[in-house]
């Protein structure tokens, strides 16, 4: 059967996480040994570097599944490694989750893995049905991940805090949806491509598409749903508030532009729409997060500005616009990922870290420090690094539809982003701490995973080229489906 | 144009001695201090040998572009890495090649966090060189922002007065001047239409239109002028100059500011050269309020390195002044201030580090009579004020001399008043001199010892190119020559 062969990462995620959910029913609650818990945190590293191997492998498959609701294309397939990169990351510095309960862990990784399955199914999802079960499926993973965290108090506020915004979300989602079906008389997207162009101006379709991305919006934190963001940033396990900024940001980002590629076509409300939303959340993080004192927070907030750039290059809906973003998704991955990597390592009993905790960390560990320098330069968009790069194409695909205002915005944000995360460096590298704290030592894999990720970041910032070849790959679907 | 390929990498070459000076800092174990130095003298050594080789063998009855690199990066956005040096660029090679090698010699006697000083230096500079050589707009922001954020750490880390106040302030305004930069360079290879970032083939006259010029010279403009520190947007220059440790402060007013100047040249005047003739008032307006601000701010200083920054304030106005005549003479001119002006500094800022570093102190009611205790140390100072006044035989003169004498004929009345704050500028620093070093001495520093000759090494160099500078003019003026007059020539009328 052909669809053995193409759909191979998502079978190889599905029973990945059987296999999780097989172990809770299976382990002993009482007779929890660091043994146990060792093989447990083993497997989940094999498993998820497979599933890279799996990804890797059916990159280049293509066609349709389940009546042609779910569809595999070089945009999906590049998404999914990317997403299997992101959570073999996640999973890397899962090591020491002395912040979740350690009967719990299967759980955890059970979670974990069918949110990337979820995630995956989301990329493929051709059809709005298909997209917001596989949105919905994500969200409850998360829902339940976020609230898993010891510290019972904090965890559930931040569970229930991001469920009640997401529920919110998707009932709006829903609702465009349906404004849309009655529209169009289909749900299929490339459909709706065809009947839509004739009447994008009518009222109902443009508050349907509308309604229909504040889903996303919700998971992309897109100003006026991002108020989760920080809260839930806060209030989640380390690890988890690292996946959801960045595994599910980027599944986020592939389906807003798989949507809009196909649907969004021409409609100047939208397009205007687009732009303010745009506008506030990267203005609105930005000044948000100058006034945090916790890092997560201030991470949660600077999502939210990324969000906007990333629109930035939604709104602008040509084949170059598209693969800026793609390329933006890898670098949110990596220097979000690099972020909070820094964060879990400095904080190992998993408590929310305050940026003047950061003091004197240039003395404790010289790698970590730089490791977050990298991260945060390249957050805010300085070169040589892959978050300037991203935000080059971003801007070079705006400014060649004319978008030159929005960009000088775009960049004042920069610099106003810029002065946060110089306070973030000044704590690490000038600050000192009122008591001497020993230095931090770390075991190789974790100095390994440290060089890589600024390797990474700096090397895609000088040499992108190969990079933005598998974007533009991955973004020809987008414009050959319409 | 013309452009002659290299025969080897040199100009890549001094990049890579850069990149691999780093590189080796950052292998080296943090204690072994003196190596680290060594390291740095030896890599910066090589810089300054290959930028002073490529100054001499610079063919200067050719012109053009010499030393072409050319590699494609992203083929997709007609990206290259392009690099090539003109008669515009050659003169701030050497000088970052000097300054560098200058500055490195000048923090000998460091001895905190010795190892990410000179790794994150390096860096400095080697932004410095790239964006220099470069001849591609999108490697010209990499370099500039590439040279921008080293400087936060440096200034915040290893400076002195309100050190994270200055610190804050520089790095924002002039990322704040990137953030027009980058819109207006992608905004004109949009309007271009060739999908190329290369300078050289956006550097056709009438490929833009008049109104397409005008905006993006404002932009880029106001974007570099923000580094070349032209008034109101020079604010941020003083106080990094004086937050910021000697060897910083060196190649920060002695190069950093020249890259705005420079940017000016390359991306605004030589892309969009209507834009230029359009707003040569403006600047020349903006030019001569900072002449005499400057001036008039530096009479009022107490701290001796905030003299010197406001004397930049002032310098660089003479620079703008050069730029905003629209003469083959005022680029002369504006061209050889920039090197006047970055040797001049440097060497005022090492010396003035020689002093803060034995009496820990920059107030210059608290010195005094130092002449009688370091006279050696004293007479470098010295010369660089007299550099500074513009006295003949010295290099400085020239520049001011070319440049005065272009404002005149455009604008006679701006050239008067140019003049006439020059007698200013003579007074504050001459009463500088004669507060610091002559007069009664303080007796708490009866003690300190003069310059020995390894720590007089850097300075001697800098004294030294000031006045053979001086004496023998043509030696650069030769080299600008090759790149104003041809680009003058082919100017739109």
């Amino acid at each position: 059967m052909n669809w053995m062969t193409f759909s191979g990462p998502e079978i190889f995620y599905f029973g990945a996480s059987l296999w999780f959910l097989l172990l809770t029913f299976t382990a002993k609650p009482e007779s929890v040994n660091s043994g146990a818990r060792g093989r447990t945190y083993l497997t989940a590293i094999f498993l998820a570097s497979a599933g890279i191997l799996v990804c890797l492998a059916s990159v280049h498959a293509e066609g349709w599944l389940f009546i042609k609701a779910y569809k595999v294309d070089p945009f999906s397939q590049v998404f999914k490694t990317l997403l299997s990169l992101g959570l073999f990351l996640i999973v890397c510095i899962c090591g020491q989750m002395t912040d979740i309960d350690e009967r719990r862990h299967n759980e955890f990784f059970f979670l974990l893995f069918s949110c990337t399955l979820a995630l995956m199914l989301l990329v493929s999802a051709d059809h709005l049905l298909s997209i917001y079960l596989s949105l919905e499926l994500s969200s409850y993973s998360l829902y339940i991940l976020v609230a898993l965290r010891k510290r019972r108090a904090q965890g559930l506020e931040a569970g229930i805090k991001y469920f009640l915004i997401g529920s919110f979300a998707s009932a709006i989602m829903l609702f465009g949806m349906a404004l849309l079906y009655s529209t169009c008389a289909t749900a299929y997207l490339p459909e709706m491509a065809k009947v839509l162009p004739g009447m994008i101006g009518a009222p109902a379709v443009v508050t349907g598409l509308v309604f229909t991305l504040g889903g996303f919006f919700f998971k992309l934190a897109v100003f006026p749903f991002h108020s989760w963001a920080p809260d839930t940033y806060q209030g989640a396990p380390n690890q988890v508030a690292a996946y959801i900024a960045t595994a599910s940001k980027v599944a986020g980002i592939a389906i807003i532009l798989r949507v809009l590629a196909s649907a969004g076509q021409g409609s100047p409300y939208l397009v205007h729409i687009l732009v303010i939303l745009s506008v506030v959340s990267m203005t609105l993080g930005n000044l948000a997060a100058i006034a945090q004192k916790d890092l997560k927070r201030l991470l949660a907030f600077s999502t939210v500005a990324h969000s906007g750039y990333v629109l930035l290059a939604v709104l602008v809906m040509d084949a170059s616009a598209y693969s800026a973003a793609i390329f933006y998704a890898v670098a949110i991955l990596v220097m979000k990922f690099t972020a909070f990597m820094v964060v879990v390592e400095l904080a190992p009993d998993g408590r929310n870290l305050r940026i003047d905790e950061l003091a004197g960390l240039h003395r404790r560990s010289p790698l970590m420090a730089l490791a977050l320098l990298v991260a945060l330069f390249s957050l805010a968009g300085i070169p040589p690094t892959i978050g300037f790069t991203g935000k080059f194409l971003i801007f070079t695909a705006a400014i060649q539809k004319g978008y030159v205002a929005l960009v000088i915005i775009a960049m004042i944000n920069v610099v106003i982003s810029l002065y946060y995360y110089l306070l973030v460096i000044k704590a690490a590298y000038l600050l000192e701490p009122a008591r001497t704290l020993p230095p931090l030592v770390l075991s190789f894999p974790k100095r390994l995973l440290a060089g890589l990720s600024i390797v990474t970041i700096v090397v895609a910032g000088f040499c992108p080229y190969w990079l933005i070849q598998i974007a533009q790959a991955a973004a020809q679907p987008l414009i050959l489906g319409r | 144009m013309q452009m002659e390929p290299a025969s080897f990498p040199f100009l890549s070459a001094i990049l890579l001695s850069c990149v691999v000076g780093m590189i080796t800092i950052i292998v080296i174990p943090e204690e072994k201090k003196l190596l680290i130095k060594q390291v740095s003298v030896f890599f910066s050594g090589i810089c300054l040998l290959l930028s002073v080789y490529v100054f001499f063998a610079f063919n200067r009855s050719a012109g053009g572009f010499q030393f072409v690199e050319n590699v494609n990066w992203i083929p997709s956005l007609g990206i290259s890495y392009f690099n090539g040096v003109d008669g515009f660029s050659l003169p701030n090679i050497l000088l970052t090649g000097i300054v560098f090698f200058t500055g490195v010699l000048t923090m000998w006697e460091l001895e905190t966090r010795v190892k990410e000083y000179f790794a994150l230096y390096f860096v400095l500079v080697a932004g410095v060189f790239g964006l220099f050589m470069s001849l591609d707009l999108f490697f010209i922001f990499v370099w500039y922002d590439v040279s921008l954020f080293p400087m936060y750490l440096l200034i915040a880390v290893w400076g002195t007065t309100r050190k994270e106040y200055g610190a804050m302030k520089l790095t924002l305004y002039l990322l704040a001047g990137s953030a027009l930069i980058l819109p207006a360079i992608i905004f004109l290879w949009a309007k271009s239409g060739l999908d190329t970032f290369s300078f050289v083939s956006l550097m056709h006259p009438g490929l833009f239109t008049p109104s397409v010029q005008k905006f993006a010279f404002l932009l880029l403009f106001i974007g570099f002028g923000i580094l070349a520190a032209v008034w109101p947007f020079h604010t941020w220059s003083p106080d990094g100059h004086v937050a910021a440790p000697h060897g910083v402060s060196m190649v920060h007013a002695g190069v950093l500011m020249k890259i705005g100047a420079f940017g000016v040249l390359r991306l605004a005047i030589m892309l969009c050269p209507l834009g230029w003739i359009y707003w040569a008032k403006l600047m020349a307006v903006l030019a001569i309020i900072g002449i005499i601000y400057g001036a008039l701010a530096g009479l009022r200083q107490t701290d001796l390195k905030y003299v010197i920054g406001y004397s930049s304030v002032s310098h660089m106005g003479v620079v703008g002044l050069g730029l905003s005549t629209v003469t083959v003479e005022g680029l002369n001119g504006a061209v050889f201030q920039m090197f006047a002006h970055g040797i001049m500094t440097a060497l005022f800022f090492s010396s003035v580090g020689y002093i803060y570093d034995r009496t820990h102190t920059k107030n210059i009611p608290e010195l005094g009579g130092l002449s009688r205790i370091v006279p050696v140390a004293s007479a470098f100072f010295i010369v660089a004020a007299l550099a500074g006044i513009g006295l003949p035989g010295l290099a400085n003169f020239w520049g001011e001399l070319v440049v005065f004498l272009a404002a005149f004929k455009v604008y006679p009345l701006f050239g008067v008043i140019a003049v006439v704050t020059l007698v200013v500028t003579a007074l504050f620093m001459l009463r500088v001199v004669q507060k610091t070093f002559y007069g009664p001495a303080n007796p708490r520093y009866a003690a300190l010892r003069d310059v020995t000759p390894w720590l007089g090494v850097p300075r001697i160099i800098l004294v030294a190119v000031l006045l053979i500078l001086g004496l023998y003019p043509a030696l650069l003026f030769n080299v600008i020559r090759t790149a104003s007059v041809p680009f003058m020539n082919g100017l739109p009328r």
